[in-house]
Formats: C-alpha cells, sequence, structure tokens
C-alpha cells in the first residue's frame, strides 16, 4: 500500500512537470498542445468504524489525481482524456471524442470510455461534488466499482420544448463489462469456476450493454432552473447463466438563486435495482434468486458569497443482497473556495446505518486544488 | 430560414403559363410582405450590450437575446440546455472575446448549430492592459489577451457595430447598405455621446476613482479617470484586511470619492471603506439592462450620471 503511494506520487511528479514544461495555461494551448488540468485531491478522515483497522486515528490519503487533456480535434469534434493516479498507478478513466456539429437532425455522438449518463452524479467527476464523498447507494447500484464508466457510443438529441424548455434524449451503445459480477465459487466439483481450464461463467465474453435518458430542463424565473430525469440501463451480468441487471433511475436537480450571488441547489435521486443472484447448484445447472432493491439520495446545497457553501443530505437503500436489510446515511458537509476550483476544502461528517451492525461516523476533510484552465459549470 | 424564403421566390419565377406566374408572384409578393416578422435574423449575443449593439444595427430585420442576465457577472455563466436550444435556432452568436466568455464555446457546441456564424467582437477593439510578462495564477483572473471590459468604452461600441454590421451582411445580403448605414450612425452616436461625457467630466473636483473589480478601466480610460485603486487585491480575489487598510490610506491620501463596484459582489469591503474615509459606493452592473436598440447607450449615460452625483458637493 505505502509501495502503491509512494509510486503514485512519483508518478505524479513526473506527469506534473511534463505538464509544466508543456505550458499549463490556456493561452498556450493551440493546434499542437491541448488545455491541460491537473487536479489533486488529498483527503483527511477519522472514523469510528469498528471494520476499519485505523479506526478513532486521524488517516491522511494522497487521494486520486486526476490529468485531464481536452482540446478541438477538429471544426467538428473535440477529444477528451482524463488519467487518474492512485492507488492502483496510472489509469485511463475517460477518453473519448465528442462530434459536437455536423451531424444530421442535430445529433450528437460521443464514442470512447466515459461516464455513462446514469443521473446527475455519476457523469460529474469527484471534484465538482459540493462534499467529499459521493453517495454510498451509487456503489451499491450502479454497474462498476468506482462509478459506472463503459465504452460506447453514445447519441443524443436536443429537442426544443414551448416555453423555454428543453428536452435531451441520450442513447448509449456500451461494451457491458461494468455489468459483469463474479460469482462466489461453490463447493460443487462441477462448478465452471472449479475448472481452471475451462470457460468459468464466460467472464471474458461480452455482451452489449445499453443505457437510455430523458432529461427535460425549464428555466424558472429569471436565473434558477430545474431538470427532471429518467434513466435505463440494462446490461449481461453472468453471460454463461444469462443474467441481466436492470437499473432505472428517476432525477431531480433545482437550482433556485436568492440573489445573484447566493443560491439553494436541491438534488436527489432514486434508483431501482433488479439485478440477480447468480449460484451453481450441484447437478450442474445455474440457479437465480431475484433481487430487487431500491434506494436513493437527496441533498440540499446553500452557497453564498461565490466562495462558501453548507449544506445537508440524507440516502436510505436496501442492500443488493437476498434478505438483506436497509441501510440509511445523513450527512453534513460544508465548504470554502479559495478562488473558484483553483483551491477548495470540503468537510463532510457523514453518520452511516448499516443493517445489523453498530452506527459509523465519518469525518472527512478534503482538499482539492486543480492547475490549468477549468471550465463553466454545466447544469 | 432566409434560404427557405429565397427558395419560395425562385419557385415563382418558374411558372410556365403567364397567367398562373402572376399569380404566383402576387401570392410570392403577399407572402414576403408578412415574412419580415418570422424571417428575422436571429442573433444570440453573450453580453446585453453586445444585443443591443446587434438590435439597433439589425433593426427590425434581427431578433436579438442575450445568454447572461441583465446584472449577472459575465465572468461566470452557467451552461444551460436552454442556452443550447437557443443557440441552435440562431444565425449568429456575438462573444466579447478576450477570454471573458469562455463558458459560450461549451454553450456554441452543445447548440450543435453548424451554420452558426461566431463573430468574435474583441476584434479591433484597443484593448488594455495586456499582461507583457509571464502570467500565471498568482496574479489571480488576469485574462491573458488583455482587460475584456472593452464595450464600457462607447468608441469600441461603435467598432463592435461594425463587425455585427458585416456578419449581419453575410445573412441578409440584401440589407447589407442598411445594415452598414446604421452601424455608421451608431459609432457617430457613440462617438458623441463619449465627447459630451468628457466636456461633463472636466467640471468633477476630483477625477479619481476606485473600483472593485477591474470591470472599470475603459470606462475611466475614455472620460480621462484615473482608477486609483482596486477593492480586490488582484482580479477575482476578495480583499483581505491588510488590502482594505492599505486602499483607506489610499483613498484619503487622494481625497477619491466614488467607489464603483459590480452588485454581485460582497457590500461588506465598501460599507467598511464608507465608514473609515466616507467614500461613495455606486452600486452599477457593467452591462446594460437588456437587448433594446437604446440600451447600450442609456447605459452609458446611467453610469456617467451615477459618477457625476456621486460627487461630493464643493
Amino acid at each position: 500500500m505505502e509501495g502503491r503511494s509512494v509510486r503514485a506520487r512519483a508518478v505524479f511528479a513526473v506527469v506534473s512537470s511534463m505538464a509544466a514544461g508543456w505550458g499549463i495555461p490556456a493561452a498556450t494551448a493551440g493546434p499542437t498542445n491541448p488545455n491541460i488540468s491537473i487536479i489533486g485531491q488529498p483527503f483527511a478522515r477519522i472514523t469510528d468504524d469498528a471494520a476499519d483497522p485505523d479506526r478513532e486515528r486521524l488517516q491522511f490519503d494522497p487521494g486520486e489525481v486526476e490529468l485531464v487533456f481536452d482540446d478541438y480535434l477538429n471544426p467538428y469534434a473535440k477529444a477528451f482524456f482524463t488519467l487518474a493516479i492512485g492507488t492502483e498507478g496510472l489509469e485511463l478513466e475517460e477518453g473519448y471524442f465528442d462530434l459536437v456539429r455536423g451531424l444530421p437532425f442535430g445529433l450528437a455522438l460521443r464514442g470512447g470510455q466515459y461516464r455513462v449518463g446514469l443521473g446527475k452524479q455519476n457523469p460529474a467527476h469527484p471534484h465538482a461534488y459540493p462534499f467529499a464523498e459521493r453517495f454510498r447507494v451509487l456503489a451499491a447500484y450502479l454497474p462498476g466499482e468506482e462509478a459506472y464508466v463503459e465504452t460506447g457510443v453514445s447519441l443524443s438529441k436536443l429537442m426544443a420544448l414551448p416555453r423555454d424548455r428543453s428536452l435531451t434524449l441520450t442513447v448509449d451503445g456500451l461494451q457491458g463489462d461494468s455489468f459483469r459480477i463474479e460469482r462466489e465459487p461453490s463447493a460443487s466439483p462441477d462448478d465452471p469456476l472449479a475448472d481452471p481450464a475451462g470457460l468459468g461463467d464466460h467472464g471474458i465474453e461480452t455482451r452489449l450493454a445499453v443505457n437510455g435518458r430523458a432529461a427535460l430542463f425549464s428555466e424558472v424565473g429569471e436565473l434558477s432552473a430545474v431538470e427532471l430525469g429518467a434513466t435505463v440501463a440494462y446490461g449481461t451480468e453472468n453471460v454463461a447463466a444469462d443474467a441481466r441487471s436492470t437499473v432505472i433511475g428517476l432525477d431531480a436537480k433545482a437550482k433556485l438563486w436568492r440573489t445573484p450571488e447566493a443560491y439553494f441547489l436541491l438534488q436527489g435521486e432514486t434508483l431501482w435495482l433488479d439485478r440477480p443472484e447468480v449460484t451453481w447448484e450441484t447437478g450442474a445447472s445455474y440457479a437465480t434468486s431475484p433481487v430487487d432493491a431500491f434506494g436513493g439520495y437527496v441533498y440540499c446545497d446553500y452557497n453564498w458569497a461565490r466562495r462558501y457553501n453548507a449544506g445537508v443530505g440524507f440516502e436510505r437503500f436496501a442492500d443488493p443482497a437476498p434478505g438483506a436489510g436497509r441501510s440509511n446515511g445523513f450527512r453534513a458537509f460544508t465548504g470554502l473556495a479559495l478562488f473558484e476550483e483553483t483551491t477548495v476544502f470540503r468537510l463532510d461528517w457523514e453518520r452511516f446505518d448499516p443493517p445489523g451492525s453498530d452506527p459509523v461516523n465519518t469525518t472527512t476533510l478534503r482538499a482539492i486544488f486543480a492547475l490549468g484552465p477549468h471550465k463553466a459549470h454545466t447544469f | 430560414m432566409l434560404a427557405d424564403d429565397r427558395k419560395c421566390t425562385g419557385s415563382g419565377r418558374r411558372g410556365s403559363a403567364i397567367g398562373a406566374g402572376a399569380l404566383l408572384a402576387l401570392a410570392v409578393s403577399a407572402l414576403a410582405l408578412a415574412l419580415p416578422a418570422a424571417a428575422r435574423v436571429r442573433v444570440v449575443a453573450s453580453t446585453t450590450d453586445l444585443g443591443s449593439i446587434a438590435s439597433t444595427v439589425g433593426g427590425e430585420a434581427v431578433e436579438v437575446i442575450a445568454i447572461a442576465k441583465p446584472g449577472a457577472d459575465v465572468h461566470r455563466v452557467e451552461v444551460l440546455p436552454s442556452s443550447m436550444v437557443r443557440v441552435g435556432k440562431a444565425q449568429i452568436y456575438l462573444k466579447v472575446g478576450l477570454g471573458l466568455d469562455a463558458w459560450a464555446d461549451q454553450i456554441i457546441d452543445g447548440s450543435r448549430n453548424a451554420r452558426l456564424i461566431i463573430v468574435d467582437c474583441s476584434e479591433g477593439v484597443d484593448v488594455l492592459e495586456k499582461p507583457t510578462g509571464r502570467v500565471d495564477a498568482s496574479h489571480g483572473d488576469v485574462h491573458p489577451s488583455g482587460n475584456p471590459h472593452y464595450w464600457l468604452d462607447p468608441h469600441h461600441g461603435g467598432i463592435v457595430a461594425r463587425r455585427v454590421a458585416e456578419a449581419l451582411a453575410r445573412v441578409a445580403p440584401e440589407q447589407a447598405a442598411a445594415f452598414q448605414s446604421r452601424a455608421e450612425a451608431f459609432a457617430a452616436a457613440c462617438d458623441s455621446a463619449r465627447a459630451r461625457a468628457r466636456a461633463r467630466m472636466e467640471k468633477l473636483p476630483s477625477r479619481t476613482l476606485v473600483t472593485y473589480h477591474a470591470s472599470w478601466v475603459y470606462f475611466g480610460s475614455t472620460l480621462g479617470l484615473e482608477i486609483a485603486g482596486t477593492v480586490e487585491p488582484v482580479p477575482g480575489i476578495p480583499p483581505t484586511g491588510r488590502h482594505l487598510d492599505e486602499l483607506v490610506r489610499l483613498i484619503r491620501a487622494r481625497r477619491v470619492p466614488v467607489l464603483f463596484q459590480e452588485p454581485y459582489f460582497s457590500s461588506d469591503a465598501g460599507e467598511f471603506l464608507t465608514r473609515q474615509t466616507g467614500i461613495r459606493v455606486v452600486k452599477a452592473s457593467p452591462s446594460a439592462d437588456d437587448v433594446r436598440p437604446e440600451s447600450y447607450l442609456e447605459h452609458f449615460e446611467f453610469l456617467v450620471g451615477a459618477l457625476l452625483g456621486s460627487q461630493p458637493r464643493s
């Protein structure tokens, strides 16, 4: 673990010096040099989680460093690369192109590896959250480990509706790797996972996954706005058992400006998960147990004086396992931005109450610092 | 939309029978009379100021909207799907440029409008405060290409008007002369407004002012005023106690009568300076109230009036 951390720091140092050599300021970007941003997210944490060997001791962590490269490829397309440096080393988090104009019917096309548009929080990078950690229900329900990131293509259409409203429809065709769940091997000798020379559960095969989203946006008054979204994701969790998962999400976001320098942000998502649990039964057959789980989160964040924010959030979800109970989480958070995204501090306190064990209190202080140009926020 | 209109006219000329042709020509003429409202050139501007200039130059031939709301901080505009929809229907987009409205690129890309004519209105203006050395974030939110608030000098309003006329002429070439004529008249009105304002400034007992942000550099420069200091120690960074102390000493020493401040900044520093020095705070947006043709020069006159009205009586 320590070795990985040192390696991550070393990689960060090398890439930072490379970026410095290329010239970070936006003014130097051009046909040969893309925009380059480097975002550090170290944090300090203290928790009373009985399962944490460092419980009730202050822990420091370098967090994940994000390297973002983006620019126009030509008049019709842009490219984005986000590399993440963490304890696992350097890995590609996102790498995709956007065809932003020139397609018929006002369509836009995205291709490559990207954070899939399921709800409002998954497509956003963690440094853009108003709190230090994302809600746990997302990790529990969405495909993938850290986030729902897939390789594929996305087609989207922005449609004008009456009274300055708009509807965005998006359809993704995806590789489907995020949906795969590795089954626990059984004790049965005829379990395909027990044969080292066999294909197992055909885990290396791919099955196409799809994601569809509709988002309705409406301005409210002069400055405020509301967006309502619905998403369906469908993929294969176990090829050999032909077990498939579905996630259906509903989300809402409202940004209500009180003055030109202060606003309330209200955001919530509900998720319904249908992800059968696959087991191997003696007698050469797969068995599936239905797992229907429902949960969601909601938070309210007040921003004022262009640099402060404070809010509270709540989540409640059924653990996606047969017979499991419900988890509840409450959090309070606050933040200070010295100057926009260049240096931000986020402090969270969370009380998480899992089924069947004691509640866990965790306090996290995260510093987010960003070198290079940063973009305007999209609603 | 204009291309479709021209197609209608062309098809009328292809009529074979004289009677039918005459009837068709009559119908097309009637349609042409009814069209102007529907066939107006759609212009989207980043700010109300550019929008107002476009309304002046385009007259009845244009339909103009602005993305940044009146009184909002143009540096920080959220990218909204509704803005993309509006730009998607437009033929011309007017950018402030010089890095001020970089958010406009995201809106333009999101609009998926391949036929959009994008006009950087900063081209041709006399840019102030162009950094000469290395620029980095320790200098605050410095724009590497120079101070972008050029529209607050009415002379630049005239330069922008000519750029807008050229862009409108590309979309509606049959009205190019009218656009050009209105742009020249507007440029003359701008220069005249500036000359009148400068003459009024001659009577001021003090020609210095302090501003909150570096938004008012062109306004001060065009009126022959000196900006003695800014409340922000460097652009975009809120004041520290030490900086305010220095500012108090400067205001007292130079007897600066007025502080110009944008409405979206905190009032605390201005109130402190008023208590300490008696300086009068003028809260004014750097942008016009709306995109009406009159708004741009009305706003300039308002700012001049506010400056004169805030002077201490001698």
